[in-house]
Order: C-alpha cells, then structure tokens, then sequence
C-alpha cells in the first residue's frame, strides 16, 4: 500500500496539506493543474514523489476525477488529503469512494499507529477538537491553517532552495467537464489589498451612520467594507466592497467589523485577515469565536470612542 | 430535468453544547436543514423548471416537509440513518436514496448543500453513484441537455459546462431571506412523503470513524472588552497596537 497522497489543484495551503500528510508516511503529490503547479509541489518540503495530471485551460480539475481513482486503486493510498477548495474536494471524494475510504473533514493532524490512522480534527464549527480512530484507508479534507508554521522553518517559505523531487507525467482521459468561461472577479475598489478594513453589517441602523463609520476608517486609514445584506438588499456600500463567501475574500492586517454577527458565509472571506476585531452588542455574536478581540457595546457609542481616542 | 434536492442530513452545529469537559450536548439533536440547503432547493427548482420535477430527499429522523413547504413535490426520507462520523457513511445512505428514486424516472441532476461541517459528504455521494460533480456552485441553469454553473473559486468567477446526469455542490451566498410562512407550512406537513428503511435498500450502515476524545479548544473566541465604551475602545486600540496592526 501506498503512504499518503495529497491532491492538489492550486498552490494555495500546500505545504501545511504535505505536512499534515507526512504523519502517515512518505507523501506523495497528484497535481492536476498546470506545469507551475507541478513545480511548487516538487519544491514542497516532505513530499517524495510528485505525479503531474496536466489539464488545459478549458478542462476544470474536476474531469480527471474517475481517471485518478482508476490509479488510486492500483495502488491505493493509506491516506488521502485534500483543502477544502471544490476542485481538490471533487478529486477526493472520487479517490475515496474507489479505495472504500473513510471521509473526514477539518483535518489538523494525522498519525499512524500501526494498521489504524490516529486524527486530530476541528469539528462543531471550530467549537470541539476531536480525536478519532479509523482503519486505513482515510480521505480527509484538512482544516484551514492546518500544518501551517510560522517562521524561517515553515515549509515553503524558507529563504533557501529546497531540491525539488521528481515530477512523474500521467496522461488522464478528462471526463466531459468544460469551462465555458473564466474571469477575475470584480475588483474590491481597494479592500482587497488594504492593509486595514473596517466593516459594517445590519448593526448599522441607517445609510446616514455611514459618516460616522467614515470617520473611523479615516482616522485608522482603513477602507470600508460591509456583510452582504448592506451591499445586496440596502445598497448602502457598493458590492464589489462586500466581503464573503461569494464576495471579496481578503488578507488585511487588521478587520474590524462593526455590527456583523459572524455568519459562516461571511467569515470564509476574511480567513486570511492577520487579527480581527469586533465590536457588537450581543455578547453571545458567532462573531466574538471568530474574532481575536470584541468590544461589547453598541456601535454607536463604541465608534466615536474608538475615532476620539485615535485623534488623541 | 428531474432533480433531486438532498436536504438535512446532518445535525444543525448551533443545536450542539460543548461542555468544559469536552462533552458535546445535542440539545437539538435532529437532522436539521443545513445552511446551504436553501440554496440547493433554489438551484434544484431553476434547473427543473416548470416542465420538470424536483424530488426532495432526507434521511434519518429530519422532518421532510422543510423542503416540502419551499415547493418541493414529493419527499422520500430513509428511516434509521443516524449521523454518522464518517461522511463515507452519510454518502452511502444518500446514494442508496438516490438510486431507489431513480428506480421509477431517470434523475438528471443531484443538488447537495456544500457544508462547511461536512466537506466530503457532497463529493463522496457523487463518486458513489458514479457521476461527475461540481461543488462550491452558486446557480445553475439548463442548456441544451447539460447543466451549466456559476461559482467563484480563488477571486475568479468561472461558468462550467457538465454533462448529465451530474451532482451539483451548492453553496449558500447568504442565509435564507424568504422562509416560508405558516401557510405554506401547514399544507407542506399534509403532503405525502414516502418512507424506505435502510435495510430495505440494502446498504450496510456502519461507522468507520470511533471518537476516542473531545476537548475544547485553548482559544476559544476573543479578548472581549466590556463595559464603558471609552474604557472599550482604549483596550481594544492598546491591544491592536501591541499585535502590530496599526
């Protein structure tokens, strides 16, 4: 039996999904995607072997899915990871279902003792850490961060040239998938690469409390961004400002969100946020389990207290 | 098309406690209509159209008229399916519902929420009955025999063609706006929903997955400030100027 395999279809969480893997055993990289991608999974530190699906730019990752199990079962990976993005997941569950893996999700760590599979996972929406057991073989999809360390040692970010492992060429017949068209996504107006954000959401009670919203992105230097129902149903703020699972996704240094509960579908766009803080009036807000620091208060009072003491 | 619309087949993660022990208290401890649900039955009901049908499909002890009361037809739920830990397992009892529906009509396309909770429950059933899948989708629509979806992966928005029949993986963009008012719930819960047991299906329900520890995590949520604002505010600026940020 193969050790691990990790799926990749972007770069993007690779070096922590071959670290997580590497608790299983040698790792091995199946990179459906371009040649760049082949190349950062060669450079990824722990990973042995690196086998390239090449697809063209019209064949979404997706098509080679029944073709990857056809290999996977000659000879079939103990583990399987992938990220949660829904290309890697499409091969996933396609690996999985052929080998007769067990699946799971938020996946932070992997040992392997003896013929069982040991998992540390993040379940309840971040609210329980899990450990559970399973008979090989096990399909997981590893939880956001996973893997990922910081610092000159970190996989990936390493100043110094790791030698890259060989990158072994397989032909797979797509299936009939094709992509009709690509384009990036409206552009955020500056939120996307701003350094600081200040968001609003249903907290904000009318339009005109925007100004006073204007006056804390002014003194802080941030750009104003909102939760989709202040784009979509209001139109307070334009929605190419809005930040979210089919809006913006954004890396500032800081997010401040001002009046927004902390739904999931707004949080997956701020994953990449370095501190987030809140302010909102309900202590009990999913946002403050998201948030690195809350004030609990009413924005109204919150917001002219934060402008006064920055202007101070 | 004929399209069946697979809903709560999960327990809701809000209806869940975690004690300080690490226990885990379902106080809600029903299959529930997950987050993305909605937004699977809206995509269910723009590919079938008006010449088409939308079949719904649960399991376990959810109550099928959710989706009943949201314009679904007909309901099939498959008794004794519990939640399960290994999402290999929920696949399975959906893919045995899955084929006993198209036991009586073709179906062209599954729709399946896309969970956060449970990432692979949507892929898993697609590669177990064998069709290709698109997950992260946010609309879809009919064309010419095929199905054609919208989803934004990576900052890029992409339309993909597919084939059917296929399995959709649909993501909610916001939580329901329009839920159905009492009305339509009361004549949801007189329709006719079929009932098939597991075992009559012939799928062998078992958990590869065994728990052997729950914690809570060290972090659990944020610094909180409370109390005068002023106070507030200077903590919360002294805090985001110790990490840097500002």
């Amino acid at each position: 039996m193969a050790e691990a395999w990790v799926l990749a279809t972007s770069v993007a969480g690779l070096p922590g999904l071959v670290q997580v893997a590497s608790g299983a055993g040698p790792v091995t990289v199946v990179a459906v995607g371009q040649r760049a991608l082949a190349d950062a999974a060669s450079a990824a530190a722990g990973a042995v072997r690196v086998l390239w699906v090449e697809t063209s730019a019209d064949v979404p990752a997706e098509a080679v899915a029944g073709g990857l199990a056809d290999l996977a079962q000659q000879d079939p990976p103990r583990l399987v990871l992938a990220t949660a993005a829904p290309a890697a997941r499409a091969l996933l569950g396609a690996v999985a279902a052929r080998v007769g893996a067990a699946v799971l999700g938020g996946v932070r760590e992997v040992r392997a003792e003896g013929a069982a599979l040991v998992v540390e996972r993040v379940a309840l929406d971040g609210a329980v850490l899990e450990t559970v057991r399973t008979a090989a073989p096990l399909a997981g999809v590893v939880a956001a961060g996973a893997g990922e360390m910081s610092g000159p040692g970190a996989p990936g970010t390493s100043g110094t040239p790791v030698p890259g492992v060989p990158v072994d060429r397989v032909e797979l017949a797509p299936a009939d998938l094709r992509v009709v068209e690509r384009r990036d996504a409206a552009g955020g107006g500056g939120v996307t690469d701003a350094d600081r954000v200040v968001s609003v959401g249903r907290g904000v009670r009318a339009r005109a409390d925007l100004d006073l919203v204007g006056q804390l992105t002014a003194a802080l230097g941030a750009e104003l961004a909102c939760s989709m129902p202040v784009a979509d149903d209001l139109g307070w703020v334009p929605k190419e400002r809005y930040v979210g699972r089919s809006g913006q996704q954004i890396s500032p240094r800081l997010y401040l969100a001002l009046g927004i509960s902390g739904m999931p579908q707004h949080m997956e766009g701020v994953r990449g946020a370095r501190v987030v803080a809140a302010v909102n009036s309900d202590p009990q807000a999913p946002i403050f389990r998201h948030a690195d620091y809350g004030v609990v208060g009413d924005l109204y009072e919150v917001v002219p207290a934060l402008v006064a003491a920055l202007r101070s | 098309m004929r399209v069946v619309a697979v809903y709560s087949w999960a327990r809701d993660v809000t209806g869940a406690v975690v004690l300080a022990d690490g226990t885990v208290d379902w106080r809600r401890g029903r299959m529930a209509p997950g987050e993305d649900d909605h937004a699977a039955v809206a995509v269910a009901q723009a590919l079938a159209g008006d010449a088409g049908a939308v079949v719904g499909l649960t399991v376990g002890d959810a109550d099928p008229s959710w989706a009943l009361a949201r314009g679904v037809g007909e309901a099939l739920r498959v008794t004794d399916v519990p939640p399960f830990a290994d999402e290999a397992a929920t696949a399975a009892a959906l893919a045995a519902g899955v084929r006993h529906l198209a036991g009586d009509a073709p179906v062209d396309v599954v729709v399946i929420g896309d969970a956060e909770e449970h990432p692979g429950v949507g892929v898993t059933l697609a590669a177990q009955l064998g069709l290709p899948v698109l997950a992260g989708v946010v609309a879809a629509a009919a064309d010419a025999g095929r199905v054609e979806v919208t989803r934004r992966v990576d900052g890029v928005d992409e339309r993909v063609s597919a084939p059917v029949p296929v399995v959709l993986v649909v993501a909610a963009q916001a939580a329901e706006t329009k839920a159905p008012g009492m009305k339509e719930l009361l004549a949801a819960r007189k329709r006719a929903v079929s009932t098939v047991g597991a075992a009559e299906l012939g799928i062998d329900l078992a958990d590869a997955v065994t728990t052997e520890a729950r914690r809570r995590p060290e972090l659990t949520g944020a610094e909180l400030f409370t109390g005068d604002p002023t106070d507030a505010a200077r903590q919360l600026l002294a805090a985001l100027r110790s990490e840097g940020v500002l």
